[in-house]
């Protein structure tokens, strides 16, 4: 199997050929739908690739309107940045005035998938983590996934309470799924609370039914679930409060890898918690 | 002569306020025409007194006036890390959808058209108040 960094590397070489073949095109790079950078060329820096991956976190986080996002051009006078979706992951273009950009287009279009493709058939799951498992999957702990019980009014839809795990009772059919992947639950993470900063936190450019965590466990958790992406997890209290809501990967770089969970001030209202507190985060299959 | 100039200042303000608010009812005079063309389903004027919002839907209101306004945000933000000048427009090609946004002097627009529409005639039909 692939590793990460081969992938990676393959796919760096393919936009150096792009950028070979087309010279007016000046930085490439790919990520992820989660935000993580795949590769990208050597004229450009990570940290301008996590602002502009920023940049355009708003559109892609209200492109649900329009269907989900395919691609997004902005034109300038000195140039044009192009965002293009392929399956789950972005490339990043910005070519210069002088480039044709219907030739940027095809290049792109059919350099890119083609290697994604190559890659995905000699990798099922190329984008994660090669999954290392040192013990057998009998030794993994087993939990019951928990009933999901009275929704709370008070929260945004996507969110909901639930009754305390004590109360909770197992789902009779979730855990006889024919996948053996979805019969292991990953333990759960223990995360410190931090709030969603500016206009995210009052819910303008962030969905305060959404909490964002690191990258690197949303990775961890997806790789037990044979890559199947986390799309919600449930918030616990030491209190037995649980809230089921959406997750994204934290892009702010400065709570990366700090065992963080950023959450909205609504939300730690729910659950009576506050910035600093602990709470056990935990990935939910549906 | 000090009065003089003080009032040729305030004639030329007066002036210039005159131009911006005949150059926004010309837009939406030209959003309302684009407004009837095949797929276009709506559109968002705003600038920093006013904002007229046309949508056939009118439940999407809030998802598309926060749209138009990270597409226009995102398109400062990513001329600025690559120097790409003005911006002319930002398009995102969404999967039933395409919104075209735009920047003429004050004023923000953004149309919303359906896939099928013609995004091009629309966007022929805008360019000509970078006069």
């Amino acid at each position: 199997m692939l590793d990460k960094e081969v992938y990676s590397t393959a796919l760096k070489d393919a936009l150096d050929e792009m950028r070979n073949a087309c010279p007016d095109i000046q930085n490439a790079f790919i990520f992820t739908e989660t935000g993580e950078i795949i590769a990208g060329d050597a004229d450009i820096s990570e940290k301008v690739m996590i602002r502009v991956i920023d940049a355009f976190d708003g559109v892609m986080e209200r492109a649900e309107a329009l269907g989900g996002i395919e691609s997004v051009t902005i034109e300038g006078d000195r140039g044009t940045v192009t965002l293009s979706r392929f399956g789950e992951n972005y490339l990043i273009t910005a070519a210069s005035e002088k480039a044709d950009m219907k030739y940027v287009g095809t290049l792109t279009r059919v350099l890119i998938p083609t290697v994604l493709k190559v890659l995905e058939k000699l990798s099922p799951t190329p984008t994660k983590k090669a999954i290392i498992s040192p013990k057998p999957a009998a030794e993994v702990e087993i939990e019951p996934l928990e009933v999901k019980e009275e929704p709370l009014e008070e929260i945004e839809e996507g969110a909901r309470m639930e009754k305390p795990i004590e109360e909770s009772k197992p789902e009779p059919d979730s855990t006889k799924s024919t996948s053996e992947a979805l019969t292991v639950e990953p333990k759960a993470t223990q995360l410190m609370v931090e709030n969603l900063g500016g206009l995210r936190a009052r819910g303008f450019l962030f969905p305060s039914d959404t909490v964002r965590i690191d990258s690197e466990i949303l990775s961890e958790w997806e790789n037990v679930f044979g890559g199947k992406p986390v799309e919600f997890v449930d918030i616990e209290t030491f209190d037995g409060k649980v809230l089921r809501c959406k997750v994204k990967p934290i892009k702010d770089l400065k709570y990366n890898s700090k065992g963080v969970v950023q959450m909205s001030e609504k939300m730690q209202l729910a659950l009576e918690i506050k910035k600093g507190e602990l709470v056990r985060v935990k990935p939910v299959f549906e | 002569m000090t009065r003089k100039k003080l009032s040729e200042g305030v004639a030329a303000v007066a002036e210039s306020v005159a131009v911006e608010t005949v150059h926004t009812e010309d837009l939406k005079a030209s959003l309302e025409e684009i407004k009837g063309y095949d797929g276009v389903i709506g559109y968002i004027l705003r600038n920093s007194t006013s904002a007229a919002i046309e949508l056939k839907d009118p439940s999407k209101l809030i998802e598309y006036a926060i749209l138009s306004s990270s597409s226009l945000d995102a398109g400062e933000e990513l001329s600025e890390l690559f120097n790409l000048g003005d911006v002319k427009h930002i398009i995102i090609n969404g999967k039933n959808i395409k919104v075209l946004s735009m920047t003429f002097s004050e004023n923000k627009i953004s149309v919303f058209i359906e896939k099928h529409g013609d995004l091009e005639k629309v966007l022929e039909k805008l360019q000509s108040f970078r006069g």
